[in-house]
Parts: C-alpha cells; structure tokens; sequence
C-alpha cells in the first residue's frame, strides 16, 4: 500500500490526492488556450527580443546582419541619444505622477465635501480616460496648441504672452506633452482617490473631532495614512504607464522637436521602425524593461514598507 | 457668513474651471466638427455659428472616406473581444475558483505579462509577421491585442468570480451537474454582470490602441486611430475633418465609458492591487 | 448491508498539508435514522460530512454506502441530497427553477418535474413562491426552498450542514420540529452537522461528538447526556454545561470543600479525579455542602446560581419558587448516581 500508484485508487487511501487530480486536470483544460495565447503573444517575443538585442538585424542593409552579442549593449551605454531619452523618460513620468496625485487628490477632498455636483465631476471625469491617447494627442495638437488656431494659443495671446510655438520649442514642447498627459490622466487619479475616501468611515472623523484635531490634523494624521495605499496604487499604475507612453507623445510631436520629447519608448520605436535598426532597438527595449523592473521594484518595496 | 460665503464661491469657481478643462477639448473638437472650412479658421474663435454637417458627409462618404477605418476598428475590436472573452472566463474561472497546486504561479504569470512594455512586444512580433506576412492583415492584429486584452480581462474577471459562494458549486455537484454544466448554468449566469463590464473595458481598450495598430497596419488593416494622420499633413490641416473624424472615434468610448460609469474605477484599476494596468 | 441510505465509515482521515483534520473515524450510520455530527468548529464533523458527500476525499480510509465503496464516485454520482449552511440557491434561477434543477440534471423530462416540484414545494409549505427569485425571499423562505430542491429527487441520503444556523431564534425553533416530522415522513436517513448541541439533543436519533477531529463518543442523546464518556464532553454537553470539580476519592466518596459526597462508584482506594456535577443535578439539602450564592441568573421560569463553595465555583439550576436571594449561604448536595467521575490524565470516564 505504501508504493502503489495512485492512479490506480489503492484500498484505503489516496482518494484525496485522486480529488486534486481531478482538479487540476479541469482547471489545465480551462487555463490552457489562455495561457497558450499568453506565451505566444508576450513570453515568446520577449525571448525573441532578447535574442534580437545580441544580433545586428537592419532591414535596410540586411547583408551586415549577424550576431553581435553584446556589442548593441556597449553601444547603447556610449549613445548619448539613449541618455537623453531615459532623463526625458524619467522627467515626463516623474512630473506627470506627482501632477496627477497632487491634483487629483486635492479636487477629490474639495469634490468630498461638495453636496451639489459631485455627479457632474463622476461624469465629466470619465470622459478623457476612455479616450484614446492617440486620438487626445491628435486634439490637442491641433484644436488646442497650433498657433494662433489653437485655444491655448489664443488664451496666451489674450493674456499679453503673445503666440508661442508650444509644439515647436524644446522646453515648451515637453511642457505641452506632460500637460497633455496630465489632463488626460488626473481624472483617473481623481476617481480613484475619490473612491478611497469615500470608503472612509465616518465615525474616525467624529471620534478625530471629538478628540479636538484641527481639519489640517485630520488630513495629514488621519486622510493622508488612510489613503495610502490608494495614493501607492495610483502611483505604481501611472508610472508604468507613464514610462510606456507611445501614442500621447507620437501623434503630438513625435519625439520632437529634434529629440526633445523622445522617451525611451519612443527611441526604441524610432529605431526600430523608422531607422529600421531592429537589433539595437531591442537593446533599447531591453533597456526599457530593465528601467521598468528597476522602478516598479522600488515602488513596491515602498508599498510594503509599513 | 461672509468667509463662509466666500469659501463656497472659491470651492464652486475652482471646480467649474476644472469641469471645464475636462470636458472643453471634447466640446471644442464637437464644434470645430459642425463648423464650416471657414467658420473654423475664424479669428477670435467662433462659439456661435450655423452649424453643418458638411464635415461628416465628407469624412464618411467622401473621397477620402474613413468608413472602412471605423470598419476596421470595429471588426478589430470586437474580434479582439470575442476570442478574449472566450479565453478569459474558463481561465479565470479556473484561477479564482479551483483549487490546485501552482496557482498562485499562474495567476503572477497573468500579471507579471501585463507589465512588460508593449515597445519590447512589437518589435519581435513584426519581425515574426513579417515573415509570416501578416502584416496588415487581422489575425495579426488581434492576436497581439491579446496580449494585454487576456491578462486583464482574466484579472477584472476573477475579481467577479471571486465573489460567488464556493457552496453555489458544490450545490450543483450534488444537484447532479457536470463541471462544465456547473460552470455554464450556475456560475456564468451569476456573473453576467462582470463579463459585461469585462466586454466593455476589452472593447474600449482595443479600439483606443495605437501602438501596434501603427506598426501593423496597412492599406487592408487600417483602423481609424491611425487613419486620423491622413486629416494632418505638413503642408495643411483638414480641420473639419479631422474634427469630424476624432468626434466619430471618441463617440463609442465615451457611450460605453458613460454606460460602464460605475464600473470605471474598477475597470481602470484591475490588477493594480498586485500589478500594472495599460496604455 | 442492503437498504436505502446506510453510510459507513471505515477508519476515514484527512490531512491538509501538515494538518490532521480527522484522525481515523469508524463509525456507521443506519437506514432512515436521523445521525447528527456534533462539535465545536474545527473538530472535524463537517469534514466528515463534506467526505460523505464526496465533495472532499478522505487521505486514507473508505466511505460505503449501502454496502458499496463509493470513496471514490463523484460528487454527482452519489444520489446525495444537501442543504448547506447559506443554503446555495442560485440567485438567477426562479424557486421553481431552483427546485427542478436536479431533477433536470438527471435526465427527467418536463411532465415529470413539474408535478414533482409542486410536490416538493408542497411539503415545504412555498407553493405560492415559486415563481420569485431568490432575492425576493426572507431567510426562513430562502430555506425552505433549499430543502425543498434536497427532496424533490428522492436522494437516498439527505444532508444538512448547519441548516438552521441562519435564521433566528424563533424560526429555529419552529423549522427544527418541521425538519423532524419531514424526514420522519420521507423516511430518509438525514444526517446533520451542528455546532449546537441542543439541535442535536432535540432532533437526533443518535449523535457522534466531534472534537479535535476524533469522534468522543457516539449516541443516542440521552446516552450521551446521561453518561458523558470524557471531561471534554461532560463540558461541551449541555447548557449551563457540567460543573467539573478536582477532588480526592476514597472508596467511594468524594471530598469537595470539606464535605463528603456519596457517589454509586464501586472503585476501592485512593486517587485524584475529577468530580462531574450537572447544574441541574444539584440539589439543596440540610446535610450538603455549604456554598454562597454569588450571583443569580434568573431565566424566567428557572434560574442558575453561581456558588461560591470554599473557593471553588459551582453553577446550580434551580425552579423558580426556590430561589434564595445573593448573598445566603445554601447547603446543596447529588444523589450519588448523578456525581460523574473522570480521570484527571486520561480525561476517560471512571
């Protein structure tokens, strides 16, 4: 009885272990062409990529291509270009999080304690996030920013600044496009918040004012610790997708002007599909993979610290 | 009183000028859509004008029609939609409700997927369509759209799954009812609202991607966020148009986002509690 | 071994990892008897239920069922009928719906279910609701359609896992003597998981006691009640439960504070025990025990004193018309067939 295969159901035991069989064999049938779909789509291509990254694969000169093994690498650490993007990464993130938060985290106490439309900021806010990124870039680098055409354009020149070349100018171009992911994005930061403290319970406020704590006391030794964990929540999925941001810098300036707007992401694709330079472009998407683990690392640890 | 007073009106003026910096870009692409070629170009901009339907005629059956982009989109995205749902709700039935060992493996495996960025993914799944040819053709399109469509349908769908009774099941077990039988008659009925929601999100998410549908599409394939580049050139802007066709693509979302209304938070944040979200 | 609905357990256990959830039950329950599995939680009995049901299988051990092993049959082949504790019904299925579900499951065409769900919906007394959903029913509806869906197909083995845990006080008392005459009409073997050892005392032809996944003693209740067979039934059994008392024993007698008690032991020398003493055993006389009234508890139509009896606490149940007042020193005594002696090490029955 000690030896027996299970499988065969021995006299007096092992039935339980027959139950988890059972078990799992349903649960492999279910997962199965979900996870098959999974591997080729994500697993496999990652492999791939790395795998690229180690060659030099260059569609417009196919005869030069071969293995290189970490030559790309050396490259890229010596391409100031790949400098350049990963500061313009982190500044575009970095300004975008910390402006969604902020923003978003004051209209939700201001939309808390509102009696009267607090339904018109549920609705409006959903509006720019369920739009495409594509398409909002698209808007706002038209019917919003073109001199003189644009609104903003025409607010700057009521205002006495004159017309600028907000798409045109380095340092107005990067202004622009973290203004743009901002207004896209704060809603989110906003609903969710607002969600958060909605859930608070009364009762700690009564028992915080009862106890004589000032209302900035209540926001920063009562709100501030509650909402936390939303506030970190909110962080770690905006940086992620901050870091991986295409579209909202594609269709606005494309990187531009020169370099100026150019996230790594966006290196990466240029090389990749505009300078057809696969091999290094996958260094540069390794690159990217690596700053995203690195900084989503971090922010966890932050997570689960106390 | 009067402090009172004055502190209301800040609170009000603040939130109407945050009101309208959400909603204004849309209305304004709204107006710009109805205005005519010379209307649009006024200065100072016009707020009152006789509004037209000239652009959207013209965007719809006019020489350059972008009725087969919305086609595009349309079959893009509810293709993408389909074969996601019919993946997700056995795989995330499976996560949240069985009970087997390397669970907690799999269900990382879903998200850890969701994290990488979709830069690293199109540039080896083009080289393989390439070779494969592929490119600009559906399947390539949708398949890659899987790969965030599945982890967070399955990770919005769990949350759904989660929420049933274990006793529901095994009420059905002992009623006589087959696995699939108890997962086809008694649990996916009682998530009907969740798988909803999910198709919503799903949908949303594919129409508005832009990424790989600007690598991977062509003359064949081409949906209508990438087909909006042809509204802007160098040398002149089609501001009607181009108007007209952003109104036209913002137009389904914006209806399933104000339907899914109650949903969004959660749609937005799925998986976030462990993970990462998209776009 | 033939009949309809007689379960055997032969030397069932489980473990969870590291964990022993039963530990060897052997124990047969017989043809239409109504059986309780009795514990508190986490000693085993719903396991053993879940088992029996085959919706958990046993690590080691056999389930029989009319004499057949099914240890290894499906949930869904053993012709089991359960109603669980939240009572599982599905939200989005009519009452109706809800009750011919098993019925068609097992392949029964359309002219059979409906006369059998009425049936059903009749012995339950929820005719007039079968075509709400769920939501639409109070708790005490919501169980009569779990039971009514448990037997309508006639299982041969009718289950109930804390069946009355959800409702209050009033509906349980009501619903436990109609579970009774039901299963009593039906002829059914039931078999009931409950933490509450007054359902089972009140419903039970015979009861296994549960605990730390062993089966303590199995009964008829009275059985039980009147000869607890270990200190950790004479303490789980019965309400205010027994009162257990260290003293020193001597052919025969008792001392407890001072004061000898007689008890039926026919035990010769000396040793250490402990002294078991139901509430309502206890009984005032000139020449018992002294012991102070602390505290007086007054139930209505009784009520418990708590005794201070030189040091030692004593819980007494007395009628209504000899309660003394808190404060008096009582003299109280047993007859020597209700003093229960146990060992201290073993915890066993002497």
């Amino acid at each position: 009885m000690t030896t027996t295969d299970i499988a065969s159901a021995p006299v007096g035991g092992g039935y339980d272990r027959l139950l988890a069989r059972r078990e799992r064999r349903f649960a492999s049938a279910l997962l199965a062409p979900a996870f098959v779909a999974l591997t080729a789509t994500t697993t496999f291509p990652l492999l791939y990529l790395v795998w690229t990254s180690a060659h030099r694969v260059d569609l417009a000169m196919p005869f030069t291509n071969g293995y290189v093994g970490l030559e790309n690498y050396a490259v890229l650490l010596a391409d100031d270009r790949f400098w350049s993007s990963l500061l313009v990464s982190l500044v575009y993130t970095g300004s975008t999080v910390v402006l969604q938060v902020v923003i978003g985290l004051a209209l939700a106490l201001l939309v808390m304690d509102m009696k009267r439309g607090q339904g018109w900021f549920r609705l409006i806010a959903i509006l720019p996030v369920v739009l495409s990124p594509a398409v909002v870039g698209m808007i706002w680098r038209t019917f919003m920013l073109a001199p003189e055409f644009g609104i903003i354009d025409f607010l700057a020149i009521n205002a006495g600044l004159g017309s600028q070349n907000w798409l045109g100018e380095p340092k107005l171009a990067m202004l622009s496009v973290i203004a743009i992911h901002t207004w896209q994005w704060t809603p989110f930061a906003f609903m969710v918040l607002l969600a958060s403290l909605a859930s608070l319970p009364d009762d700690i406020y009564e028992a915080a004012r009862l106890d004589r704590a000032s209302a900035w006391q209540r926001f920063y030794r009562i709100t501030l610790p509650l909402l936390r964990p939303a506030i970190v929540m909110v962080i770690i999925m905006r940086t992620m997708v901050a870091l991986t941001a295409f579209a909202a810098i594609f269709t606005v300036t494309a990187g531009g002007p020169g370099t100026a707007t150019e996230i790594l992401n966006l290196y990466a694709y240029r090389k990749s599909f505009t300078e057809l330079s696969f091999g290094y472009g996958s260094a540069l998407a390794v690159a990217l993979l690596i700053v995203t683990v690195l900084i989503s690392g971090v922010l966890f640890a932050l997570r689960r610290a106390k | 009183m009067t402090g009172k007073r004055l502190r209301i009106i800040a609170v009000m003026a603040v939130s109407l000028i945050f009101l309208l910096a959400w909603a204004f870009p849309i209305l304004w692409s709204v107006l710009n859509s109805l205005k005519t070629d010379q209307d649009v170009l006024a200065y100072p901009p016009k707020l009152l004008f006789a509004p037209t339907l000239d652009a959207y005629r013209d965007v719809l059956f006019g020489s350059s029609s972008i009725l087969p982009n919305l086609v595009s989109s349309m079959i893009i995205s509810v293709g993408t939609t389909i074969i996601t749902m019919v993946m997700a709700v056995p795989a995330a039935y499976a996560l949240a409700r069985l009970r087997f060992r390397g669970k907690k493996a799999a269900g990382f495996y879903v998200l850890v997927t969701q994290m990488l960025p979709p830069v690293g993914i199109i540039i080896p799944y083009f080289m393989i369509l390439r070779n494969i040819g592929w490119i600009d053709t559906y399947q390539g399109i949708i398949l890659i759209y899987l790969s965030f469509s599945l982890p967070f349908a399955i990770w919005l769908l769990v949350s759904y799954f989660e929420d049933i009774p274990f006793e529901m099941e095994e009420a059905a077990y002992l009623d006589g009812a087959s696995r699939m039988k108890t997962l086809w008659r008694i649990i996916i009925p009682q998530v009907r609202g969740g798988i909803a929601v999910t198709v919503v999100f799903v949908f949303l998410n594919a129409w508005n991607e832009f990424l790989f549908a600007v690598v991977l599409s062509g003359n064949t394939v081409r949906p209508v966020t990438v087909a909006m580049f042809n509204f802007v050139s160098v040398e002149q802007t089609l501001w009607t148009k181009l108007a007209a066709v952003s109104v036209l693509a913002m137009l389904p979302v914006i209806i399933l986002g104000v339907v899914a209304q109650k949903h969004i938070v959660k749609g937005l944040t799925v998986g976030a509690v462990k993970g990462g979200g998209r776009r | 071994m033939s009949g309809r609905g007689q379960v055997s357990f032969r030397n069932i256990a489980r473990t969870y990892g590291n964990f022993a959830a039963l530990k060897g039950v052997d124990f047969d329950i017989r043809e239409g008897e109504f059986f309780a599995l009795l514990g508190p939680s986490g000693s085993g009995k719903s396991t053993t239920l879940r088992i029996l049901a085959g919706l958990d299988a046993p690590t080691a051990g056999q389930v029989l069922i009319d004499g057949q092993d099914v240890t290894a049959v499906d949930a869904r082949d053993r012709d089991i009928a359960m109603v669980f504790q939240s009572y599982a019904l599905y939200p989005h299925m009519t009452v109706a719906q809800n009750i011919a579900f098993p019925l068609e499951m097992s392949g029964h065409s359309k002219a059979e279910i409906g006369p059998a769900v009425h049936d059903a919906a009749r012995k339950v007394k929820i005719e007039h609701l079968l075509d709400r959903k769920p939501g639409q029913l109070s708790g005490g509806q919501q169980q009569r359609v779990a039971l009514a869906r448990a037997i309508v197909r006639k299982a041969k083995l009718f289950l109930l896992d804390e069946p009355l845990s959800n409702l209050d006080a009033k509906l349980r008392l009501e619903t436990r003597a109609e579970l009774k005459k039901l299963q009593r009409a039906l002829g059914v073997t039931a078999v009931y998981v409950t933490h509450d050892q007054e359902e089972a005392m009140t419903l039970a032809d015979r009861m296994a006691v549960f605990m730390g996944g062993e089966i303590q003693q199995i009964g008829t209740p009275a059985e039980v009640f009147a000869k607890p067979n270990s200190i950790d039934i004479a303490g789980f059994i019965g309400n205010p439960p027994m009162n257990l008392i260290p003293a020193r024993y001597v052919d025969g007698d008792v001392t407890i504070g001072g004061h000898r008690l007689k008890t039926d032991s026919t035990l010769t020398g000396e040793r250490d025990v402990v002294v078991g003493l139901r509430p309502g055993a206890l009984r005032a006389a000139s020449d018992g025990v002294p012991a102070r009234v602390d505290l007086i508890e007054d139930l209505g139509d009784t009520a418990i004193l708590d005794l201070d009896c030189a040091g030692t606490l004593l819980r007494m149940r007395v009628s209504d018309i000899e309660i003394p007042n808190e404060g008096d020193t009582i003299k109280v005594t047993a007859r020597p067939q209700d003093v229960h002696l146990f060992d201290p090490a073993t915890k066993a029955r002497l």
